[in-house]
């Protein structure tokens, strides 16, 4: 009796062990969930014209773009509501054919009227998008001549239309339902948002996740791969990766320190390349340079003491390619012909650049402010200053390092209130239209108040290109800037940093692409 | 009694009132959500416009009227970042802190309990002083250390839990245990004096003279002796767990009030600041009150103290 | 850290001091481990050690030097910037420990202050007093502290600042308790009725019967400060860097827990081992003044 107690006892323990470590064991994942966890979400608004930077990803899932894409960023008749388009001979007159038979998740049909409404609405007063003041100020009109056909006039002859309503750079050309909207109003809206494109909205919970679904069949990928798409958001670096490791996501960004670890363990990576510039600079004062930084030969002493290829090896793993231009956007110098020369390359002079220190009459004495902050993508941006910081200590500059989070460095840097204190940015990489976007903000004195270069000749070169439709001569303007930006040291650049997200073993084959804030996973779950 | 409550309750009110200015003016210190929430490109006339819009340009005093008169109704504004009502944003979130706090507060009762009676009835052993460590080790280790070290081996390599968001009861574990560890000490203590105090006194051993057998004497009179300020001081500790997560809430992606407030202070976003500040002080205030009326129906002086 | 109920400790009557020690002999083990952190955080500089703010890139995340590749130049390891960790741990007790010391003899000092005054006055005063210490102790400490750091940006004085202008209000509340039971006792009615002024009262009768509780209570809270640094530093709202702090490096080396655990490992038992010993004395403290002193 008590024998048979005992067994009885040590088997039922046995089946408890087993549906214990069964219950607890890693969740495979469905093949029809993709989860994506991501270290930061932005401003978690799903309304376009709110949208910063980071929103892409999950935004280019639920609308569609007036032009398209390809992942390595150049302009797509495949990707986009618009199958073609054409200018008129003076560039002042933009026409776009849109594809037919594309429906709003509510079942109503995309329009030009549709197109209007979304790209007024996305460039109007209440947008926050990064390049709604230069359309606001370059479109004169928008024509809806049939339900296939808009047209967009412009105030001045430009090139630049279709790029800025692709996808490459931010949220303007994304198409949202006029009906729909001007019926529920921005707030349902933004709450519920519907749009064209390859997922649903289905849930969001603001500081967890964001939960999609398939549409059942779509223009763009056909039939998808996964029936839902959920973007996490998981702040914390450890946390994430365990989740990849017991399978409760498919796709993480991870920073470059951990990649070693992940690449043993057999975690197939993918990187984008070149995804960003890191670039650092000083902060102007209210009428320009101040200060030190005023002399051509300090600025250049601040580069040549640092060390590119160790920062590169150590700092970021390997991840990472010394940069020389400042605010250099490289993805743009093929196309405008900017060869970059290894003499460009700043060398590390630490004795040289005590000299030239020491000609400018500045020696030792001179202090400089170091602001250090993470960024979403640069994890290692406090190292990198401290490092930095190191590096100038090292040729007899005083430096003291502040650690702000961005927001504050940023109201700093536009308030001017602290000239000659350097700041950092990594700047995503983008093609030409985008680098220029990029140099009209940064290298333009009269963009007030987010310029750090404030030179003449540069300012006279940027100012030509919007209003040039001459391709060749853009190309020669552009690279005239890269040129005087790098003789003229206006800025430390320091890397380019290669971005890697961690899958899966068995996600297959992904291709991130190399667009400014996205990760093309709609191709990744293409049906076609 | 009536009276007493009265009294406290009001006392509450003053003291939230009081908070009420202070995080109005410290959320405005904090900067200019304006630079996060305009592009780059934006001019003069576009801060202008957004200030108006958003109410930011009247004199602070109506500003911080017209706020303390809509959180009386509950209606905190309009978060600046998210474009929602915070109100919703809280109702969203606290629920989540809320269970989190209770499922610690159970693990530290599970574990405070059998380490304050072994502490208690084998005093100034070994024992008892193996007790007190281990309870004062979860007050001895940073919060984040722990928990990044429970993500990475017990979540990640060992794969035995949950790594992080919600989903289940299984993913309370961790961040639950982090959490409770923090106050197992506390509550301990209280049980191993309470349980002490009882232990050595006349009664007892009177009662141990009679004959009354040791169990009977621990469970039914020491315990029964510590159990009053355990109940009361959870209570207390519940609030703690709920208003200080914003490490735990971080590092195992839990979507709670703790992170809320973060976010919000990340992004200069006043009205978010401000509610939160407000909500967990009401917590904390509701949490004393009650605890208060608690101690005055067991110890009527109390009641009468000034 | 708490909030206090109205319970309050009971001295004894005749307002003599605490009885001496019940429950355990003098802790030696926590108050040795307190005295030779003191001693090595005042003679850090004396020791010869690395500069702990030296950086040498090509020398980061070097291993201990019982470790594989470690060597006696850098004997417990390299951090992320090729920094003596050893160095840093040793100048960081001096950082750790006056942040602890400071914020809490601040929050003590001006706390007692108020509790002793609300507690004697009595009446209106003690009713605002009161009223401001709970809406002190309502306010987060560690949201303050990121309020502060976003605002001003983060630095040794604004940790110790933020902490202690929460801190202060717990001390408050306990103080008060006391001298609410003290002012009922028969000697400081005889000490009003002898033509005692306020002043005379409470520095000459009140606090000395306070002291116990403030030691306990300060003891506990360094500990505490300690953690609440730790905490601070992964938010991005500690004492910053290039500063070596215990807190502070420990965030530095999360993200390595697996691969160079000892940028974490380290500081992280100097906080273990420091805390536990002010956490154990002030369990002693607390025993042999008054064990009825449980909700400390």
């Amino acid at each position: 009796m008590k024998r048979a107690s005992a067994t009885a006892s040590v088997l039922l323990l046995i089946l408890a062990l087993m549906g214990f470590v069964l219950a607890g064991g890693v969740s495979a994942q469905p093949k029809t969930e993709l989860t994506v966890a991501l270290s930061s979400f932005s401003t978690e608004v799903l309304d376009p014209p709110l949208g910063g930077h980071l929103v892409k990803y999950y935004l280019s899932m639920i609308f569609d773009y007036l032009v398209g894409t390809t992942p390595d960023g150049q302009p797509s008749r495949d990707g986009g509501l618009a199958t073609r388009w054409e200018n008129s001979p003076d560039y002042k007159r933009w026409t776009f054919y849109l594809r037919k038979n594309v429906k709003f998740h509510n079942g109503d049909e995309v329009t030009s009227e549709d197109v209007k409404f979304s790209l007024q609405r996305n460039i109007g007063k209440r947008s926050t998008t990064g390049y709604a003041g230069p359309l606001r100020t370059l479109i004169q009109d928008i024509e809806t001549p049939a339900p296939d056909r808009v047209v967009i006039v412009t105030k001045e002859p430009t090139l630049i239309i279709p790029t800025y309503l692709s996808r490459s750079l931010s949220t303007e050309g994304m198409v949202t339902p006029k009906k729909y909207i001007e019926s529920v109003g921005d707030d349902v809206f933004a709450r519920k948002p519907i749009g064209s494109g390859p997922y649903k909205f289905v849930e969001q919970v603001t500081g967890s996740h964001i939960k999609l679904a398939a549409v059942d069949n779509h223009w763009r990928i056909g039939t998808p791969k996964y029936k839902t798409m959920t973007f996490r958001l998981v702040p914390e670096e450890a946390t994430r990766i365990a989740l990849l490791r017991r399978g409760e996501v498919d796709v993480a960004d991870v920073s470059r320190e951990r990649v070693k670890e992940l690449e043993k363990e057999g975690f197939p990576l993918h990187y984008r390349r070149e995804e960003a510039l890191l670039t650092m600079w000083w902060v102007l004062g209210p009428d320009g340079r101040t200060g030190p930084t005023k002399d051509k030969r300090v600025r250049e002493a601040l580069n040549l003491a640092l060390d590119r290829a160790e920062i590169a090896q150590s700092i970021f793993a390997g991840r990472a390619e010394p940069a020389a231009i400042p605010l250099g956007l490289s993805w743009s110098f093929k196309e405008v012909g900017f060869k970059q020369t290894p003499d460009m390359l700043y060398p590390y002079d630490p004795a040289r650049a005590k000299k030239l220190l020491a000609d400018a009459g500045v020696g030792s004495g001179m202090s400089l402010d170091v602001y250090a902050y993470q960024l979403p993508g640069l994890p290692e941006g406090k190292t990198m200053a401290e490092a930095v910081a190191g590096y100038w200590e090292k040729i007899g500059i005083k430096t003291k390092l502040i650690p702000v989070d961005y927001p504050a460095f940023r109201k700093a840097w536009f308030d001017r209130s602290v000239p000659g204190a350097v700041g950092y940015f990594n700047i995503a990489n983008r093609d030409w239209i985008g680098a220029y976007a990029l140099l009209e903000k940064q290298a333009y004195t009269p963009s007030k108040p987010s310029d750090t270069v404030n030179d003449p000749e540069i300012d006279g070169m940027l100012s030509q290109v919007m209003r040039q439709t001459d391709k060749d001569k853009i190309n020669t303007l552009i690279r005239g800037v890269y040129a005087r930006l790098r003789s003229e040291h206006h800025g430390v650049p320091v890397v380019y940093l290669h971005s890697p997200y961690a899958t899966s073993k068995t996600l297959g084959n992904w291709n991130p692409g190399s667009v400014m804030y996205d990760l093309f996973l709609d191709v990744l779950a293409s049906g076609k | 009694m009536l009276r007493f409550i009265a009294t406290r309750l009001v006392q509450s009110l003053v003291a939230l009132a009081i908070v009420s200015v202070v995080v109005f003016v410290l959320a405005r210190a904090t900067g200019d959500p304006l630079y996060l929430i305009l592009p780059m490109s934006a001019s003069q006339e576009d801060f202008d416009n957004a200030r108006r819009y958003l109410g930011l340009d009247r004199p602070y005093v109506e500003q911080y009227l017209s706020f303390v008169g809509r959180a009386v109704t509950g209606d905190f504004g309009i978060s600046l970042r998210a474009r929602r009502p915070v109100g919703e944003l809280i109702r969203e979130r606290l629920p989540n802190s809320l269970k989190l706090a209770a499922f610690a507060m159970g693990v530290s009762l599970a574990m405070a309990f059998p380490l304050g009676i072994m502490a208690a009835v084998r005093k100034g052993t070994g024992v008892d002083r193996a007790a007190q460590i281990v309870s004062v080790l979860g007050q001895s280790l940073p919060t984040f250390w722990v928990a990044i070290i429970l993500v990475e081996f017990v979540a990640g390599r060992w794969q035995w839990l949950p790594a992080g968001g919600i989903s289940g009861f299984s993913s309370y574990i961790l961040p639950g245990f982090t959490l409770g560890w923090f106050v197992v000490a506390g509550l301990m203590r209280l049980l191993r004096s309470g349980m002490l105090e009882v232990l050595d006194s006349e009664y007892v051993k009177l009662a141990r003279v009679k004959g009354v057998s040791e169990r009977r004497v621990i469970w039914m009179h020491a315990l029964r002796n510590a159990l009053i300020p355990v109940v009361t001081f959870a209570g207390i500790y519940f609030a703690i767990l709920v208003t200080t997560a914003i490490v735990v809430e971080t590092v195992f992606a839990w979507p709670g009030l703790g992170r809320l407030a973060y976010e919000g202070i990340s992004s200069r976003d006043f009205p978010v600041i401000q509610a939160v500040v407000l909500t967990t002080a009401a917590i904390v205030a509701v949490v004393n009150l009650g605890v208060d009326c608690l101690y005055a129906i067991i110890d009527p002086r109390i009641r009468y103290a000034r | 850290m708490l909030a206090e109920p109205a319970a309050l400790a009971r001295p004894e009557a005749d307002g003599a001091a605490p009885p001496v020690a019940r429950g355990w002999r003098l802790p030696l083990v926590p108050l040795g481990i307190i005295a030779l952190f003191l001693v090595v955080a005042i003679v850090a500089p004396l020791l010869g050690l690395p500069d702990p703010q030296e950086q040498s890139l090509r020398n980061r995340f070097k291993p201990p030097v019982w470790e594989e590749g470690g060597t006696w130049a850098h004997a417990l390891g390299t951090d992320r910037l090729g920094r003596d960790l050893l160095s840093r741990i040793v100048w960081g007790s001096r950082i750790s420990l006056a942040a602890g010391v400071l914020t809490v003899l601040l929050a003590s000092a001006f706390g007692a202050a108020v509790g002793l005054t609300a507690g004697y006055y009595g009446g209106r005063v003690d009713a605002v007093l009161m009223r401001i210490t709970d809406a002190t102790m309502s306010f987060p400490v560690i949201l303050l502290a990121l309020i502060l750091a976003v605002t001003v940006g983060p630095s040794f004085t604004n940790v110790v600042v933020a902490i202690a202008v929460i801190l202060w209000a717990r001390y408050a509340r306990v103080i008060r308790g006391q001298v609410l039971t003290l002012m009922q006792l028969d000697f400081v009615a005889q000490a009003r009725i002898a033509g005692a002024g306020a002043w005379r009262i409470i520095t000459r009768h009140l606090l000395p019967n306070t002291l116990g509780t403030l030691l306990v209570l300060v003891t506990l809270q360094i500990g505490y400060v300690i953690i609440v640094e730790a905490s601070l530093s992964f938010l991005g709202a500690g004492i910053p860097p290039p500063t070596p702090a215990w807190g502070s490096m420990i965030a530095e080396g999360r993200d390595f827990v697996t691969s160079a655990w000892w940028v974490s490992l380290f500081p992280g038992l100097a906080i273990l081992v420091v805390v536990l010993a002010f956490n154990l004395l002030g369990d002693w403290l607390r025993d042999t003044f008054d064990p009825k002193l449980r909700q400390l």
